[in-house]
């Protein structure tokens, strides 16, 4: 049994540290023999769930911080993303393919997300914000 | 982010390359792409062949850039579309929305 790994980097509430955490992730998931297509579906996740943090989570307060952990055990790996916001709904999120919201400019992160991941899960921390975790399986 | 713009026959190609994600790559694009429009061009490629991935705040730049070209009597369309690019379009419905074509020389071909 191999030991659980965990990394975690925080960033200020702005898009221009968004290249910074796409580093982090893809860097460490490329350490961990993670395969390029699985990295990009795994990077486009994380950056929708880091950009929603950053504006709707903590509406780019430069003193708020989103925080990004990523963890590897024996059969998945997970990246979760906390912010310091009121939280949310994704349920109360309108379909981004029905007719009237296909033009829309924003509004499908959530959609792809669940679309590129085995499971997306959002929990709402003691300390107050949302935490949203991406799970991919890993192969045994 | 970078991205080169030539012209071809009368069409104005744009040719992003890396990662839209949001960050200053995505607004260099958006401005890029606004630019254009506000110059007076109606027929605009974008290359998507050199993008290795993109998230929604790309694909929201492409829409935006699409209908603001369309109420100034343009056209957008896209070519050379990566596999993991095309993906996203299908998950998203957009690839009924997008004209897109396999090189960027059909692209300029189809304005006619």
């Amino acid at each position: 049994m191999s030991e659980n790994k965990s990394y975690r980097l925080e960033i200020p509430s702005s898009q221009n540290h968004l290249a910074e955490a796409d580093r982090f992730l893809e860097g460490h998931l490329k350490q961990h023999g993670i395969d390029q297509d699985s990295i990009a579906d795994l990077a486009i996740s994380a950056t929708e769930l880091i950009n929603n943090a950053i504006i709707h989570g903590n509406k780019s307060n430069p003193d708020k911080i989103v925080t990004i952990e990523l963890e590897f055990t024996d059969k998945h790996l997970s990246i979760s993303i906390t912010d310091q916001g009121p939280g949310f709904k994704p349920e109360d999120i309108p379909s981004p393919i029905s007719d009237e919201n296909i033009l829309k400019e924003a509004g499908r992160g959530i959609f792809i997300v669940r679309s590129l991941v085995d499971d997306l899960q959002v929990e709402e921390p003691p300390e107050g914000g949302t935490r949203m975790i991406i799970i991919k399986k890993l192969a045994s | 982010m970078s991205i080169s713009t030539h012209e071809k026959d009368g069409v104005v190609i744009l040719e992003p390359e890396g990662k839209i994600m949001g960050g200053p790559e995505a607004t260099e694009l958006r401005n890029r792409l606004y630019e254009l429009i506000s110059a007076n061009n109606k027929k605009v490629v974008i290359d998507l062949g050199h993008v290795e991935w993109m998230n929604s705040t790309g694909l929201g730049i492409l829409i935006s850039g699409m209908t603001s070209l369309r109420n100034n009597e343009g056209e957008l369309k896209l070519s050379s579309i990566s596999e993991k690019v095309a993906n996203l379009f299908e998950i998203t419905k957009l690839n009924n929305v997008f004209e897109s074509y396999d090189s960027t020389d059909d692209a300029v071909g189809s304005f006619g």
